[in-house]
């Protein structure tokens, strides 16, 4: 169990590594490009909205086709890690950099710097506090794909990685008779381990970059952890959505807005580039490609016509799913936060539960009576569980910035419980329930890799699995290697993610903010 | 918004009686189960027409004096009465002006005033309405009772916190820093109106509680000054400011009076 936890932080430390090293380069170079900037942002906007699904295919295929070993296994999960974690923390040097004052550039031009001098005593230092922390959130989110990718290397390889959480997880389901003492030790261990690395590492990563700060923030959302979600969920939705802004909402980047429009076009046809090639290097390394095999129109259509209904099945398991979420997240976020003693008992204990990764879970709802053997409602539980944190988090921390005079005002006017709840609580958590929303949305396509389709063998039948989804389409067709499914899946999934983001979250959030922000 | 529209069982009184009596109150905060004492044997008196004003240095506790007058926190030790009940909560014969206003954006102007009548069950929907219209009336803002509080200018917005206010007929109104979120000009025209506006046979408001640590302000405004010193707060003067209206504030008597707050307060 040791050796679980270990190889899979040195999988975890690995992609950090890996995504800072990118974050660096991709960020420094949109910031100091306008020519980069207008695709480059765009680019990471569409990547930051894909879900694990549309990774995995071509990284088991790529990466493992290419080196069918232990290597090429661990090298796959490593990526897929890495896929949860570098777009935001590019986002976050890229904001860095942009943010310098003039007043430094001056100064490294009198000093006639050279570009890694700049790189080296400027733009690395001033991305520091935004690396450390981003990092502290993304480590959760990258332990999600963590757990998912190990237990898919299990479903879809036949090297699959040794040792990890992932792998512990598997074995206990595929134990006769499970070893229950076990799986509560592996869960408890991984607890522990999370909370120790938080202080043993990202916290102090964290304090160490605050001498790196450049301006002043507000100390207290650095101490608490609900704050700091909040802080990165807002960052994260807001640089996925403020530069399309119709009005200036961010007005230091303002000037970008017009580039990234202009932007968007090359970064669509750069994304589909890459998936092609993506597809055609799977294809090459599976050596399966012979020209009489190419579909016809007629198989395209059908298949099409197939993948259609299974995304359309998992919007709306998604969307279901959220909106419990919402409907449990909102008051519940709310009554904790107008509450200070409740809040501070209660936010470390949901702050323990929510850094358990939702997969290794998977085994024991299998378990509960009665609802265990239901795929349907199995599948609603994993996404709940990986998405109902960022919803309820969002909403504490959105009511308790509020200041502490807007809480006085119902009991001030003696307004009654269900009036302040509607006149007053509600609309104020708007803002942080609609970002706090489209993170959950983004996490719940993620989750459905593990929730519609959960496999801990490729010679043994799934140990669940939904009627239709998008989530089991992708891994049966990447398990069985049928290329066509899977581009055309990918492709629809993308397309139908980034137009949502585009259309309706990015109105949605326009229209909340405008209204319901409470600025005074 | 006339006399004869007083709440129920409001009794007319004469001018000069005592409104509302903060009695030796004492408040301490506890952090880690250690008392912190806040407030210290704070006593003073409010009287009909009177606008008493209580300042002291920046975070002595002056606002949560005010909160504990509202009955929104409960003292320590000590009361609080207004004519011969005590506070025992929030209730509907005092009301508050906030410094940051605390209107909800997503309310027009009239909405927000409506929003501090809801609670008043022996109103119907239409006097509810006339009222909200007259109060927005009496604080200058005819015209915009459909503006959203985003749209209006700070001291407009300040307008609809007072219009809010007066709106349910409160025997005593609570100011709260009501000026310093204000850009200067606008918050000297409002100053100018504030006693003719509050204090006047039109409103049913019989005492007015300012807190600012503004002292020219103070001056200006108050018939008397309670100074508070650093904290854990305690009075240290109480000055009856018989200045003549309107106040010249160019003045050698006005300076006079600013210097002996000062001289308090150091």
């Amino acid at each position: 169990m040791a050796l679980d936890i270990a190889a899979s932080w040195a999988r975890m430390i690995l992609a950090l590594g890996l995504s800072i090293l990118f974050a660096l380069a991709v960020g420094i170079w949109a910031a100091r490009s306008r020519r980069a900037e207008a695709v480059i942002l765009p680019l990471l906007d569409i990547f930051q909205s894909i879900p694990i699904l549309g990774f995995f295919p071509f990284v088991i295929g790529g990466i493992y086709g290419a080196l069918p070993n232990a290597v090429g296994a661990n090298l796959a999960v490593i990526v897929l890690i890495f896929t949860s974690m570098s777009w935001n923390i590019a986002f976050g040097v890229y904001e860095s950099v942009k943010a310098i004052p003039q007043d430094y550039y001056d100064l490294l031009d009198v000093a006639h710097a050279s570009t890694w001098q700049r790189i080296r005593t400027l733009y690395i230092p001033a991305s520091m506090s935004r690396i450390a922390y981003n990092t502290q959130i993304s480590w959760a989110v990258g332990l999600f794909f963590l757990v998912a990718s190990e237990i898919i290397s299990v479903g879809s390889t036949n090297v699959p990685v040794s040792y990890g959480i992932g792998i512990a997880v598997t074995s206990f389901q595929n134990a006769s008779p499970p070893d229950y003492p076990d799986y509560v030790l592996l869960i408890a261990s991984i607890i522990v381990a999370v909370v120790v690395w938080r202080f043993l590492f990202l916290r102090e990563f964290a304090l160490w970059s605050e001498r790196f700060k450049m301006m002043e923030e507000p100390r207290e959302i650095h101490r608490d952890p609900i704050m700091r979600f909040y802080s990165w969920v807002n960052h994260r939705s807001i640089s996925k959505l403020f530069l399309l802004a119709h009005d200036s909402g961010v007005t230091k980047f303002t000037s970008s807005i017009a580039r990234f429009r202009r932007g968007l076009k090359y970064a669509v046809l750069i994304f589909l580039g890459i998936v092609f090639t993506l597809i055609a290097v799977t294809v090459w390394q599976s050596g399966t490609l012979n020209v009489s095999s190419l579909p016809s129109l007629y198989t395209l259509l059908s298949n099409e016509v197939g993948i259609l209904y299974s995304l359309a099945v998992s919007f709306v398991r998604v969307w279901y799913v959220v909106a419990i979420c919402i409907a449990i997240g909102l008051p519940m976020g709310v009554v904790i936060s107008l509450n200070f003693k409740l809040y501070d008992t209660a936010s470390p204990i949901l702050e323990v539960i929510s850094s358990i990764p939702a997969p290794i879970l998977l085994p024991a709802i299998v378990l509960i009576p009665l609802i265990g053997h239901d795929s349907e409602i199995v599948a609603a539980i994993v996404i709940f569980l990986s998405v109902f944190w960022y919803i309820v988090f969002n909403v504490m921390a959105g009511v308790r910035t509020l200041p502490a005079d807007i809480k006085d005002l119902p009991h001030v006017f003696k307004v009654s419980r269900w009036a302040s709840w509607r006149n007053v609580y509600i609309p104020s958590a708007l803002t942080a329930l609609v970002t706090g929303a489209i993170t959950a949305v983004g996490g719940a396509w993620n989750a459905l890799i593990i929730a519609e389709y959960f496999q801990t063998s490729p010679t043994k039948a799934p140990l669940t699995q939904v009627a239709s989804g998008i989530g089991k389409t992708i891994t049966v067709a990447t398990n069985k290697g049928d290329y066509l499914t899977l581009a055309l899946a990918v492709i629809s999934m993308t397309i139908l993610i980034v137009t949502f983001n585009l259309t309706v979250w990015r109105r949605l959030y326009h229209r909340v903010t405008k209204r319901y922000t409470y600025n005074r | 918004m006339g006399t004869e529209e007083l709440p129920e069982g409001v009794v007319q009184i004469s001018a000069g009686a005592t409104v509302v009596t903060v009695d030796h109150v004492s408040l301490d905060y506890y952090k880690e189960k250690e008392p912190l004492p806040v407030l210290v044997d704070v006593s003073l008196t409010a009287a009909r027409d009177e606008l008493v004003a209580v300042t002291g240095p920046s975070g002595c506790g002056k606002s949560t004096l005010l909160r504990i007058i509202a009955g929104l926190i409960k003292p320590t030790a000590g009361k609080v009465r207004v004519m011969d009940s005590e506070v025992t909560g929030p209730r509907s014969d005092i009301s508050m002006v906030f410094q940051n206003f605390v209107l909800l954006p997503w309310r027009t102007a009239l909405e927000n005033v409506l929003f501090g009548l809801s609670s008043r069950t022996d109103l119907t929907e239409g006097q509810k309405q006339t009222k909200a219209e007259n109060a927005l009336e009496i604080a200058g803002l005819q015209g915009f009772e459909s503006v959203y509080p985003g749209e209006l200018s700070g001291g407009m917005k300040q307008r609809v916190g007072v219009a809010r206010a007066l709106a349910t007929d409160p025997r005593v109104m609570l100011l709260d820093e009501p000026f310093s979120s204000l850009d200067d000009l606008t918050a000297e025209r409002l100053r100018k109106e504030t006693h003719t506006l509050l204090i006047n046979p039109q409103t049913s408001v019989q005492t007015v509680i300012l807190v600012s640590h503004n002292v020219e302000e103070i001056i200006e405004l108050a018939d008397k000054v309670i100074v508070l010193s650093a904290r854990p707060a305690h009075v240290v003067g109480e000055l009856k400011v018989d200045l003549p209206r309107p106040r010249n504030k160019q003045s050698e008597e006005f300076f006079q009076w600013v210097d002996k707050v000062y001289s308090l307060l150091s």
